[in-house]
């Protein structure tokens, strides 16, 4: 079994507002294998943009408060990563695409400026200009560093041998290096004519090729781990299937490991090779994609399976169910989904389920077996 | 606005082209004899004379590059130290760590500030530091600063939660970077739309407090519109002598109205979904072929079918 790229422990995140405490993502443990796609699908409100914002650390931190647990991307613990050092992880570590792609290029630049703006920070990293994410156990100096000795000092050149190489090559890339390397991102996310989209802003491209655009950005920095946060539900039906197809073949091409992330359980299942459910806050179900829509193992993975509309049903209502998220600064006492749940027992009022299981098809539900075994 | 500046600019580098009766106070030598006696508006004497013959359109004209560069200036020094303080202020504010507490101080001290009069401020402080012209520049300087605070402050707050800043963050760029390019250039173009019809205000504020008298002295090398009007106001009633009062005031309305006009004209350009980015975006398109004529046919395109690359795209799920 080989290391996972990500393993996220335990992982609490609560919003301390004016109104109350909401803890937005409550004890969610998962792993990502390298190579594989994990989906995380819910509700509204459930907590999974502020599972993938937490990830690299992009929450803003007086409201949201990383309560407990460990992000550990790559043997790194990411919450205990000082903030200052936080950018040399995201990017070419971490990529991120974000749910809203009308916002997320900056307005005042041209489309250009912001792919190279990617690519450069990759280059620098690169070539050692900006400090790079190094994978391993300790990559992080947190100590001091030891004091040099007089004669260490002394006798260092000003630059070593390999360094001057380094500087004037990195001198030798020009304004006509990033626009090729951007052409071909381009080119890559499948948009026609690049040369002249190159020179447009933001606001003169459809909400397609913006996101294309953003996916290019994120890509560019060939990120190990890519998040990708709603990347299309912004978008309707027929961009949003180009933009799959597209993740698909990167995937199959780059190798990629994703957290993919979306309320839609078709792209879900087009994409992922894990499925996770999350409920209020917390993961319900989690296990291999063909699994979990097989042999559901939580009441409420049941309910939205059964919710999925299906192409030739003719008669009557489609199935919903009953009530909505529970507010998260006041979850219900026992098991959170009780109060919607079909199957709900005396049990299930008092106390709270059982973590999840150390097991590759895992729920958290007193009666998981129970459930299993429903038609 | 422009042809102000070029005028400005000409004056500075050869006054005498364009005020042909100026500086008389400094050399001397007057071009007529002093009458006592002040001619109306004529061919020679534009804007008429005062009660020495000094030919009123040379004193308007060599003030005109002192209050074009005063207004600048003031304005200028309120941008630069305002702007700065309210990018820190706005974007550095995590509350309960040293960046809240500086932000928190500034704008405290900006509060001082603004809970005075602008202008009574400025004459307090022209009254404490002595008259003249520099004394009054430095006073409006002071009192200026904060409305900047307070703007780019605002702008940077509306701007720093937007998603396009938090993907720069999710790229890898660094806090820093991320002010000064990305929220930065987003701020500028409202604060330097302000700035540009702020310098028409600062203007009157400084002919205001030269007119009250202690300002730029007048009858001086270098006259204000101010201290001109303050001058012929008190010498030179309007009932008898319209003249005299009327050019300097229409020279501050002028001025004032093309800052206000270059403001207009600089949204234009900063802002790129405004009309102009968007006719020299569409300038790069090549024209479109002119068939006056007969009106154009369009060439239908060939039955294909549905491609099979539709299918594949959309079959999925």
């Amino acid at each position: 079994m080989t290391e996972p790229v990500l393993k996220v422990e335990n992982l609490s995140v609560d919003y301390e507002v004016g109104a109350g405490v909401f803890h937005a993502v409550s004890n969610v443990s998962f792993s990502l294998p390298p190579g594989r796609v994990v989906g995380i699908v819910g509700e509204t409100g459930c907590g999974k943009s502020t599972l993938g914002q937490a990830i690299p650390r992009l929450l803003p931190e007086p409201p949201a408060h990383i309560r407990s647990g460990k992000i550990i991307f790559q043997g790194t613990d990411l919450v205990r990563v000082p903030r200052q050092k936080l950018p040399m992880v995201r990017g070419t570590s971490i990529g991120m695409i974000f749910q809203e792609p009308l916002n997320s290029l900056n307005p005042a630049f041209r489309v250009y400026d912001q792919i190279a703006e990617s690519i450069q920070i990759r280059h620098w990293r690169e070539i050692g200009d900006l400090p790079m994410f190094q994978p391993g156990p300790t990559p992080f100096d947190f100590s001091r560093r030891p004091v040099p000795t007089a004669g260490q000092v002394l006798s260092k050149p000003f630059l070593p041998g390999e360094q001057v190489q380094e500087a004037a090559r990195h001198r030798l890339v020009t304004r006509d290096d990033y626009k090729r390397e951007v052409l071909d991102y381009l080119r890559l996310v499948r948009i026609n004519d690049p040369e002249t989209i190159l020179r447009l802003y933001p606001h003169e491209l459809s909400g397609g090729m913006r996101q294309r655009i953003m996916i290019a950005m994120t890509l560019s920095q060939k990120p190990t781990l890519l998040i990708a946060d709603e990347p299309t539900s912004a978008l309707d039906v027929t961009i949003q299937a180009q933009v799959l197809t597209l993740m698909k073949e990167l995937i199959e091409e780059v190798h990629a490991s994703i957290l993919f992330i979306s309320h839609d359980l078709g792209v879900i299942a087009e994409m992922a090779d894990d499925l996770g459910i999350m409920y209020a806050g917390a993961l319900v179900e989690i296990g291999p994609i063909a699994e979990v829509f097989k042999a559901p193992r939580h009441p409420y993975t049941k309910a939205l399976l059964r919710a999925i509309p299906a192409q030739y049903k003719t008669d009557g209502a489609l199935p919903s169910i009953p009530g909505s998220v529970p507010n998260l600064s006041r979850l219900p006492s026992g098991c959170s989904f009780h109060p919607r749940c079909p199957l709900a027992r005396p049990i299930c009022r008092v106390n709270p389920p059982p973590g999840l299981p150390n097991l590759p098809h895992a729920a958290a539900c007193h009666f998981s077996d129970e459930v299993a075994t429903l038609p | 606005m422009a042809f102000t500046i070029i005028l400005a600019a000409f004056v500075l580098i050869t006054p005498h082209w364009i005020a042909h009766y100026g500086a008389q106070q400094e050399t001397g030598v007057y071009n007529s004899p002093p009458t006592l006696f002040q001619w109306p508006p004529s061919f020679a004497h534009p804007f008429g004379t005062d009660g020495a013959s000094y030919d009123i359109f040379s004193e308007v004209m060599l003030a005109l590059p002192t209050d074009l560069g005063i207004g600048v200036a003031i304005a200028g020094f309120a941008l630069i130290v305002g702007g700065g303080l309210g990018l820190v202020a706005g974007f550095y504010d995590r509350p309960g760590h040293l960046s809240g507490y500086t932000s928190a101080f500034i704008m405290r001290v900006t509060d001082v500030f603004l809970a005075f009069p602008s202008l009574v401020l400025a004459l307090a402080l022209v009254a404490s530091i002595g008259k003249g012209t520099i004394q009054a520049m430095i006073a409006i300087m002071l009192t200026w600063w904060p409305y900047y605070v307070r703007l780019v402050r605002g702008e940077v707050i509306a701007v720093k939660h937007l998603p396009y800043v938090t993907a720069a963050r999710a790229a890898g760029v660094r806090e820093t970077k991320i002010l000064t390019r990305h929220v930065l250039r987003n701020v500028l173009e409202p604060v330097i739309v302000y700035f540009t019809l702020d310098i028409g205000t600062v203007l009157v504020i400084f002919s205001t407090i030269s007119f009250v008298g202690v300002g730029v002295p007048y009858p001086s090398s270098s006259p204000e519109w101010g201290s001109m009007m303050s001058f012929y106001q008190l010498y030179y009633p309007f009932q008898l002598y319209w003249w005299a009062i009327t050019f300097p005031a229409l020279a501050i309305f002028l001025t004032v109205l093309s800052y206000s006009l270059l403001g207009d004209g600089l949204r234009d350009v900063l802002d790129p979904r405004s009309r102009r980015a968007l006719a020299e975006s569409a300038a790069h398109e090549p024209p479109p072929e002119a068939n006056v004529g007969e009106p154009p046919v369009l060439p239908l395109p060939p039955d294909r079918g549905p491609s099979p690359g539709m299918a594949a795209d959309l079959g999925g799920t």
